[in-house]
């Protein structure tokens, strides 16, 4: 038992240092005048850094743009996964090619096709602007204009995500047993009832999951935003990790920059808690349903 | 299966489309990118990789630098998961689940919330502009994932092929070295592969602890080649670097695909 | 007693001699080349590359100095040397700064104060508007190297003044494009960038405002000049002066239509005069410099660009450093510069040397703007204030807010960047 625990422990602190140093580092920080105004000195606030969170709209219009880029880049790349995984769950050849193909983009560094999106949607040269032009006849300001320019970055998401989302949900659907189907069949059942009844209930616990590393991941976007658009145009791409870094980078506030992650930690905790409700209550229904 | 058939070629097309764009634009003169129909005397060079793979410090720098933190804490990382996700498989089953819960807690957790106390980590211990330093967090964030993957993988194995090596008299090394980990390699190939697919391609802790230009990965230095150049964004040298960033990530996702899915697929199906 | 007095004395010998080799050593040792580095935008080092080559070997064995060279943009850089400052191990001894930055990096403690180095004389050198911005926490805190700032470029073919207020910008441009002589009146600086912060300290001085005063705290953003600046600069694009597109415009894109012709005023920086009279530019020969358009009752005001050299706490070469910026400030220098690299002087006599006036003409227009430099405001907390500004602006020119309550939400918010950083008198 001491063995075990021991073999534990390296592995164990490390986590510690990165994680849970961090957040204790920054609940105190949070409490802390620590900025260039202090000489980059900690001195105890009060609370101020707390009472402006609550007050300070920009954070607050930085996280409803990011849970809008979240929502919106989460739900058509599980849509479209789910599309491409059932499309794809039967033996076929070519296999290799299809993973790989799929693979790529989610494997490039993402500030390497951020640029590349820059210039597709560049106007006037960008081949999507281009495209626009010769079908609609004027241009698309597709990075210039607030209302656009978000969509440009749920876009550059799902082109890096869908594939692997399909890979996974494969992956689920391949754990479903086939008899179930030829049961469901031998009862008369159309494929859409299949769908309903068999493929996605099984399946619930896979999408929860998707969902949930999925969104957490986009709840911190950070590396697309900065180099794709470094937030702009009008702050309408900013999100919270971005509004962050500025604070501690740009504007060496780090007292208020660590009361904006700690603060941020606790929305996303509160958030994954109730997604987790959701979704234990969804596989215990599952269960209920249909024992695998 | 008629769709079945046609959504191939165009999950293929969605997949590599961007990519063969910026293949195309590479080789493309900046007058042709700015006037794509017109005539022009000189349509393709090679100018912008010429620039690129000249510069200073040259591009393949900044690949070797990634290659570098990438094998490195994958290595590091291996070296503290493996003894850990043994011990977690071991373990009663009430303490494995909560670990296994706290694991996959510190997974879903944004990482890119904690740069500003990692900096001030690089700071107080001196660790900036070290790309042996860098591997430090690299390997302490990949643990969640790596400990999830190869926990998966002991568990799976039969308890009696261990027992009948400790009959045998082996010491828990020795049967580490020649009875589990020969085992469990295939889950050590993928949780490497995704591990330094991470390293890689980190960006927000490579941003803060890395200054020294010789010194930086490649995700970074891509993003600081945006502003390199007065009076236009030097679009053409962005293809050319994108292509080449691309080039050896491309060749490692051809060679390791199935390790690759299989690590991503077995932490979903049991995770 | 007579061995011990030989021993004893063959002793100190012994320890005479070992002192005297030490401190040879150490002469030795600092004899050695002072190796002293400087970071700088990409196009200061490249202009500066000779310089640095002759430098060099005038120093030869003494100094050797290196400039690293970082990213262009002024943001991209200012990130650069910033975690390089937080880091704690700087890489380099000086370090080119932006007039903005100045307060900020002063306050925060990684700049030598410069007093000690610099003489009144080298105080009465420099033009006037050059010595703007170079002063924080109560002392010097950087010296110049090029004198930046905002002008108002006009098309000579297409009228025989230029105008002087706002009205009459609006009017000339009305005109030209009515009789279809170009698209657009006036291209500008529009995207949310620290370009627009410069554009619009123009105008809200030129409306008779003040963006901030840090002695008194007075923020004038929702005063009438503030307003008053924002409309005239949403109205240019809602009445078609200047194209919708200025919204996404830089220095670059404001340029590239100036040059090609399409419109008949722009503002810029001084760089862009010798781009216009290149051989392969339209408006070659048909441009004029003057300062930017101001109410008739208040002066014109020019924002101050600048970029000057600082020694960084913390240098193992304070020395050298030093003889290094001097050399590469000095009037040579700053006259190879700017003939070669169209970099505004800060030394009054070049603005003075008749060889260099009859040769660009420019400089005498600049020479005249100099009086009216306005540097922005000079506090830590410039940045957030900037930032402030911009996103409110922006907010304004893309049509989501009207002038009056973006100005307000600017000057709420910069109210509560103030009170959060315990900066409010």
């Amino acid at each position: 038992m001491t063995t075990l625990l021991l073999l534990l422990l390296p592995s164990m602190l490390f986590m510690a240092g990165v994680f849970a140093l961090p957040l204790a580092r920054y609940l105190w920080l949070s409490f802390h005048a620590d900025s260039v105004m202090t000489g980059l000195v900690a001195i105890p606030n009060d609370g101020a850094n707390w009472n402006r969170f609550l007050n300070d709209l920009r954070y607050w219009q930085d996280l409803g743009q990011t849970l809008r880029f979240a929502v919106a880049s989460v739900t058509l790349e599980l849509l479209l996964g789910l599309a491409i995984a059932l499309l794809l769950n039967q033996p076929q050849r070519g296999r290799a090619l299809i993973r790989t193909t799929s693979l790529i983009p989610w494997a490039l560094p993402t500030t390497v096709m951020a640029l590349g999106w820059r210039w597709i949607f560049n106007t006037p040269y960008g081949p999507v602007n281009r495209l626009f032009e010769s079908v609609f006849g004027h241009s698309l300001n597709a990075l210039g204009e607030p209302s656009l320019a978000w969509l440009t970055t749920v876009y550059a998401d799902v082109w890096k995500t869908t594939p692997f989302v399909a890979l996974i949900l494969l992956a689920g659907l391949q754990t479903i047993p086939s008899d179930l189907y030829e049961a469901a069949r031998l009862e008369g059942a159309g494929a859409l009832t299949c769908l309903k009844k068999i493929t996605l209930p099984l399946l619930l616990p896979y999408l929860g999951l998707a969902l949930m590393f999925r969104m957490a991941q986009a709840f911190g976007v950070f590396d697309l935003i900065q180099v794709m658009t470094g937030g702009g145009p009008a702050s309408s791409t900013e999100s919270i990790a971005l509004y962050a870094y500025w604070n501690a980078l740009r504007f060496l506030d780090f007292g208020y920059s660590a009361t904006i992650m700690i603060g941020s930690f606790i929305i996303l905790t509160m958030m994954v808690a109730i997604a987790w409700v959701v979704i234990a209550t969804a596989r215990r229904r599952s269960v209920v349903g249909a024992p695998s | 299966m008629k769709m079945n058939r046609s959504i191939i070629p165009l999950l293929i097309i969605w997949s590599l489309a961007p990519l063969v764009w910026q293949l195309y634009t590479s080789f493309c003169t900046d007058q042709a990118l700015v006037m794509p129909f017109a005539e022009h005397a000189q349509r393709w060079t090679l100018a912008h990789y010429q620039s690129v793979l000249n510069s200073d410090p040259p591009f393949l720098n900044y690949l070797f630098n990634s290659l570098f933190a990438g094998v490195l804490s994958t290595l590091l990382t291996l070296i503290l998961a493996l003894p850990a996700s043994y011990s977690l498989s071991k373990l009663n089953q009430r303490t494995a689940t909560l670990i296994k819960a706290l694991l996959i807690g510190c997974a879903l957790f944004p990482y890119v919330l904690l740069f500003l106390a990692l900096l001030e980590v690089a700071r107080f211990l001196q660790l900036g502009n070290s790309l042996i330093a860098l591997s430090i967090p690299y390997a302490a964030l990949s643990q969640p994932l790596a400990v999830l993957l190869l926990t998966n993988a002991f568990a799976d194995l039969p308890t009696e092929l261990e027992d009948a090596a400790r009959v045998e008299g082996l010491t828990l090394l020795q049967r580490f070295r020649w009875i589990l980990l020969p085992l469990i390699a295939p889950a050590i190939a993928s949780t490497s592969i995704l591990v330094f697919l991470f390293s890689w391609n980190e960006y927000p802790i490579a941003l803060t602890w890395i200054s020294d230009s010789s010194k930086l990965t490649l995700p970074v230095a891509m993003a600081r080649i945006a502003g390199s150049s007065i009076h236009s964004v030097p679009y053409g040298p962005y293809a050319a670097a994108t292509v080449l960033g691309s080039i050896p990530l491309i060749l490692l996702v051809m060679a390791f695909q199935k390790p690759i899915v299989s690590g991503l697929t077995s932490g979903a199906v049991k995770g | 007693m007579n061995w011990m007095k030989r021993t004893s004395s063959r002793f100190i010998l012994v320890i005479v001699s070992i002192i005297a080799s030490t401190v040879l050593g150490v002469s030795t040792l600092a004899r050695q080349t002072d190796s002293v580095s400087i970071l700088m935008p990409a196009p200061f080092a490249d202009a500066t590359a000779e310089l640095v080559r002759s430098f060099n070997k005038e120093h030869k064995g003494r100094i050797h100095l290196d400039v690293i060279r970082g990213p262009l943009e002024t943001e991209s850089i200012s990130d650069l040397a910033i975690s390089s400052l937080l880091l704690g191990d700087t890489p380099f001894d000086g370090l080119l700064m932006d007039v903005t930055w100045v307060a900020k990096y002063a306050k925060a403690g990684w700049l030598a104060p410069l007093d000690a180095y610099f003489t009144d004389q080298d105080f009465a050198s420099l033009a006037p508007g050059a010595n703007e911005g170079n002063h924080a926490e109560g002392a010097l805190q950087r010296w110049p190297l090029t004198s930046d700032l905002g002008l108002l470029y006009w098309r000579t073919d297409l009228m025989d003044e230029p105008p002087r207020t706002p009205k009459q910008l609006e009017t000339i441009s009305s005109r030209l494009q009515n009789s279809g002589q170009v698209p657009f009146g006036y291209v500008w600086q529009g995207r949310q960038y620290e370009g627009l912060s410069c554009v619009f300290l123009e105008m809200i001085d030129g409306f008779g405002g003040e963006w901030y005063e840090p002695q008194s705290g007075a923020i004038g953003l929702d005063g009438p000049a503030g307003i008053a600046a924002a409309t005239w600069l949403q109205d240019l694009i809602a009445t078609g002066i200047s194209p919708r597109a200025v919204t996404n415009y830089s220095e670059s894109e404001s340029l590239q239509s100036f040059k090609s012709g399409n419109s008949a005023f722009m503002r810029n920086w001084p760089y862009a005069w010798a781009e216009l009279q290149k051989d392969d530019s339209p408006v070659k020969g048909k441009v004029g410099i003057t300062t930017m358009v101001a109410e008739s009752n208040q002066p014109p005001a020019a924002t101050i660009g600048s970029w000057g050299l600082s020694l960084l706490q913390g240098s193992h070469h304070p020395q050298s450093t030093i003889e290094a910026i001097k050399y590469l400030t000095n009037e040579q220098s700053q006259r190879y510069l700017f003939t070669n690299f169209g970099y505004t002087p800060t030394q009054a006599a070049l603005y003075k040397d008749e060889q260099l006036t009859n040769a660009y003409p420019s400089l005498v227009a600049i020479g005249e703007a100099l009086p009216y430099a306005r540097p922005r405001p000079q506090t830590p907390l410039y940045a957030q204030m900037s930032d402030v500004l911009q996103r409110n602006l922006s907010s304004t020119l893309t049509g989501l807010t009207p002038p009056p309550a973006a100005m307000k939400q600017a000057q709420d918010t910069t109210e509560q960047v103030l009170i959060a950083a315990g900066a409010t008198p």
